[in-house]
């Protein structure tokens, strides 16, 4: 149960609230526990927790999730010292409606797309709007591209820092979110230094692909249709990935990487099926950089979870989402590393599918070594991958002491980022991956 | 038809298609086979489909490089590994407390254990910002730490410090194998790094080859040395302590001469190491004249002579004419550096009573602290525990309080030399004398561990008698700052195993009724830092 808690402190504030002294008017039916807890405020805070979900509502302003009253009242009904009711008191009875109606709602939509083309009116109304949105955004976008090369990309940089802001803004009202993220990713290329104009129309060439391919919507196989519209913005909700078909493996925890410089901090998980030899990217999303509250985003390397993993549509298939989950536990060494060459025609395979993919999951077996001041890892035939980023090169050497070690990471196309590699049995992530809970403080005693 | 490369489309589009025209036709590469693929209606949006085709082709076409070289492989460690668990405590003190980190160290040395391969780079960091730690990471780094601190010269500033008990300095001995030619590092065992590396890496390579050839490493050093910088020949010197042999003497007389007054400083601290050499007769010479023994009525006295000035030969060897306050004069600042420098040794075979009777003898005049400024300056430099001891035990002269520590050490230097059984006896007898307190402290502090049982309960003790008093006298004496740091102390340097549990005793203190709440804060990490050692202990035994 105090599994649950976003952190260790959390867990004891929970601890000291769970007695039944602190809560009044408590009761339960069934899974669903309420209870009035005083706090700060001038009226007590009302708490509502589903256990079965586990999903819950406070009206406390903590800004973790779950807050201790959920966690102490969960506690308390574990102990066995919240009364069982008749009914439900009224906020959770309220609470609980809202939650019917809302599934409700969702169930009937999942439904709908379900059925496929038979929309209600409104939807197909709205999904025609958004797409002549989007269209027009992307033929506007195709205008300002072919005006870049016209006027020379050298404008570009007299233009500041922000030069692509106007056309970002344009595509963030047309609806195309990824489009616009994408604009204002590129607005730091002017100043990066030598032979930028080449990294910039890189970038154009293939915002331009992307906006033909776009054009041509309707006559693409189903797949690629699939990578453009996610490319361009449109997104696929959790619930209609979950409702897809399951990939059930022995799924071993690779790597997990934190993406903090965009708008949102990121974290990508790596996983690679025991038995399938397929990889899953597990991509989560946290405002503040708290993963703690996602199940996916504290999947530690190392470890294996025996789950089902729904994939998004797109092609290759990789970003997904766990399922249900059947187990977990510590993992063994991954076997299956792979030598470069063959990680390079797997990375020019999927590019064949989706060519704007950015980074490509590795898993390799090399020794890290020197030419010419830079990195690299180099496999039992002697090819050798640059390796990006000196924070994790020296964990990485310090484990292969000369010698091969299995690495885990991601492939693009500056080279490899190292992000785990096993030292015997044991995975050590080469990087820092934000913790989710309190930073350890002073050592404390068992 | 315009074939292009993807300079090509580079150099166009950063110019501008209005001011330099691009018909795109052709391309060249993989690309070249879709090139019908181009937008034949609009010059920008040829360029551009061009552009994605190449970008493309290029993304999909990253070939692996070849003829990287890996390094040599590092020697195989003799010591095992810390376990997994031990290795958390270490990284978790390494987070929240140095001091407790470099106990952690230390045990996982004595015990024979060596860092985890995976922890060795924040912990080499960790030594290159804090010099308190060098020698407790240098001497878990391994063959494995020892090949990696060799790909950075500030991981050799760790790795090349010397680790007491051990033969030489961390990089000597036959098992260290340096990176391979591919690596941009540098071997402790390749000639080259004597020529052109660093002053770190230079002072290593000296260090491992007097490690293996002493008389070689001597010879090295003396052919360059009229080549080498003040600095550097100051530096390296020192290289030549392990081993240091009458063969040495020679050299080092030379070197006695040298323009660089630090060179010459570190040349006397060898020389006056080597017994029977030229210098320390030289300098019993100068000495024993200065002090007789006067047996005046029934009561022996010592007579000591105060020199009127210092010979060049004297002045060669080290003696100043000046001295460090006006309050001491001319002579008898030249008695207490002649006394200091002379063999403590000679003082018992020629006036025929031992250490404790010399210390007791009054001395004629007003000479008294001259004496003995010398002596303890002697007793530290030739690191005598008897000496040490004696000096220790008689009454501090009272002109000693004004002096400067160059020409009066302080006590807690001069019980640095003592046994560790005589500095425990000693550190506890002050912490039973309220008054000593702040002194106490420090002594305490830096009585090697492990702490006896007679000096763990006299910590308890005042640490008792400290917070009872508290809970009595009220806020006046809870402002000391020693107590918490004497707690802490406690905590790194207590036994953690053994039958007495002061984790439990350290505990029972904070709990005390009214103790002032940063005292028991301080007593309450005291004890989980014990508890943390004990953890670890149980995770490596």
């Amino acid at each position: 149960m105090l599994a649950l808690a976003p952190d260790a402190s959390s867990r004891r504030a929970a601890a000291g609230l769970a007695s039944p002294s602190s809560w009044t008017g408590a009761g339960a039916v069934g899974d669903l526990v309420w209870g009035l807890c005083a706090g700060s405020g001038k009226d007590p805070y009302q708490t509502v927790v589903d256990a079965a979900g586990p999903s819950y509502r406070c009206s406390c302003p903590s800004r973790k999730f779950p807050c201790k009253h959920v966690l102490a009242l969960l506690l308390a009904w574990a102990n066995g010292t919240v009364p069982e009711q008749d009914g439900p008191s009224d906020y959770a009875h309220a609470w609980e409606a809202g939650r019917a109606a809302a599934a409700s709602r969702r169930t009937a939509a999942a439904q709908r797309r379900a059925a496929g083309g038979r929309d209600d009116g409104g939807a197909a109304r709205r999904a025609g709007q958004r797409a002549r949105r989007v269209s027009a955004g992307l033929a506007d976008l195709q205008t300002w591209l072919r005006d870049q090369v016209q006027a020379g990309l050298s404008d570009a940089a007299a233009g500041g820092y922000r030069h692509a802001e106007a056309i970002a803004a344009r595509m963030v009202d047309a609806q195309a979110a990824g489009l616009a993220s994408a604009l204002r990713r590129l607005s730091a290329i002017p100043a990066s230094g030598d032979g930028w104009p080449g990294r910039l129309l890189d970038e154009y060439a293939q915002l331009h692909l992307l906006a033909r391919a776009h054009d041509r919507l309707t006559e693409l196989p189903h797949g690629l249709e699939a990578v453009v519209r996610s490319r361009v913005g449109y997104t696929t909700s959790r619930e209609e990935v979950l409702a897809s078909p399951a990939v059930t493996d022995r799924w071993q925890v690779l790597a997990a990487r934190d993406v903090l410089d965009g708008p949102v901090p990121a974290r990508r998980v790596w996983l690679r099926g025991r038995d399938t030899g397929r990889f899953a990217l597990l991509l989560s999303f946290a405002a503040w950089g708290n993963f703690g509250g996602n199940p996916d985003a504290v999947l530690a390397p190392g470890t294996e979870l025996h789950a089902d993993v729904h994939y998004y549509p797109g092609q290759p298939p990789v970003r997904a989402v766990t399922g249900a989950r059947h187990g977990a536990a510590a993992g063994p060494r991954p076997d299956g590393a792979r030598d470069a060459a063959a990680m390079l025609a797997d990375w020019a395979a999927a590019l064949a599918q989706d060519p704007w993919l950015t980074e490509w999951p590795a898993l390799l077996a090399g020794t890290p070594g020197a030419a010419g001041g830079r990195w690299h890892l180099v496999d039992s035939s002697g090819a050798a991958l640059p390796l990006l980023g000196q924070e994790s090169l020296w964990p990485l050497l310090a484990i292969s002491g000369g010698h091969p070690v299995t690495v885990a990471g991601e492939w693009s196309p500056a080279g490899l980022t190292a992000l785990t590699a096993w030292h015997g049995d044991r995975a050590v992530s080469l990087v820092s991956v934000s913790p989710d809970s309190a930073p350890p403080g002073p050592a404390v005693p068992r | 038809m315009t074939t292009v490369s993807y300079d090509d489309l580079v150099a166009a589009a950063t110019v501008g298609l209005s001011h330099r025209p691009l018909r795109v036709t052709g391309l060249t590469g993989a690309a070249g086979e879709h090139a019908g693929a181009l937008d034949c209606g609009d010059q920008a949006a040829a360029l551009l489909d061009a552009a994605a085709l190449m970008v493309a082709a290029r993304r999909a076409g990253a070939r692996a490089a070849a003829g990287v070289a890996c390094p040599l492989p590092a020697a195989e460690d003799t010591a095992a590994e810390l376990p997994a668990r031990a290795a958390d405590l270490l990284e978790q003190a390494r987070l929240a407390d140095p001091a407790l980190l470099a106990s952690l160290l230390a045990t996982t040395a004595s015990l024979g254990y060596r860092a985890p391969a995976p922890l060795l780079p924040v912990l080499l960091d960790t030594a290159v910002k804090d010099r308190a730690l060098r020698v407790p990471v240098a001497a878990v780094l391994g063959a494995r730490g020892r090949w990696l601190a060799g790909y950075r010269g500030d991981w050799q500033q760790v790795a090349g410090v010397a680790v007491p008990g051990t033969a030489g300095p961390g990089t000597a001995g036959p098992d260290t194998s340096g990176p391979g030619a591919g690596g941009p590092a540098a071997a402790a065992d390749n000639p080259a790094i004597w020529e052109t590396g660093r002053r770190a890496e230079r002072r290593g390579y000296l260090a491992a080859l007097r490690a293996r050839d002493p008389a070689a490493a001597r010879d090295l050093l003396a052919a360059g040395w009229s080549q080498e910088t003040g600095d550097d020949r100051a530096d390296l010197l020192g290289v030549l302590a392990p081993g240091l042999s009458a063969d040495d003497e020679e050299f080092l007389e030379t070197v006695l001469d040298d323009r660089k007054a630090s060179a010459r400083a570190a040349a006397r601290r060898l020389l006056a190491r080597l017994p029977g050499s030229a210098f320390t007769r030289r300098a019993a010479q100068r000495a024993t004249p200065l002090l007789r023994l006067e047996h005046h009525g029934r009561r022996p006295r010592l007579v000591a002579t105060r020199p009127d000035r210092a010979d060049a030969a004297a002045i060669r060897d080290g003696i100043t004419a000046r001295p460090p306050t006006a309050a001491i004069g001319p002579g008898a600042w030249l008695l207490t550096q002649m006394i200091s420098a002379a063999p403590l040794a000679g003082w018992v075979r020629c006036l025929g009573l031992d250490p404790g009777q010399l210390v007791s003898l009054p001395v004629a005049g007003d000479l008294r602290v001259d004496v003995h400024a010398g002596w303890r300056l002697a007793a530290i430099d030739q690191a005598s525990s008897p000496w040490a001891e004696a000096l220790l035990a008689v009454p501090e002269p009272g002109q000693a309080v004004q002096r400067p520590p160059d020409a009066w050490p302080r006590d807690f230097q001069v019980a640095a030399v003592l046994s560790p059984p005589a500095r425990a006896a000693r550190a506890a007898a002050l912490l039973a004398t309220a008054a000593a307190m702040p002194n106490a402290l420090t002594e305490v502090r830096s009585c090697p561990e492990p702490w006896p049982d007679s000096l763990a309960e006299a910590v308890i003790a005042a640490l008792r008698r400290t917070v009872t008093s508290a809970a009595r006298l009220g806020t006046a004496v809870t402002r000391a700052g020693w107590p918490e740091e004497l707690a802490s102390a406690a905590g790194r340097s207590l036994p953690a195993t053994g039958p007495a549990d002061y984790a439990a005793a350290l505990a029972r203190l904070a709990h005390v009724d009214k103790c002032p709440p940063h005292w028991s804060l301080a007593l309450h990490h005291g004890a989980a830092t014990i508890a943390v050692r004990r953890a670890f202990l149980e995770e490596i035994r």
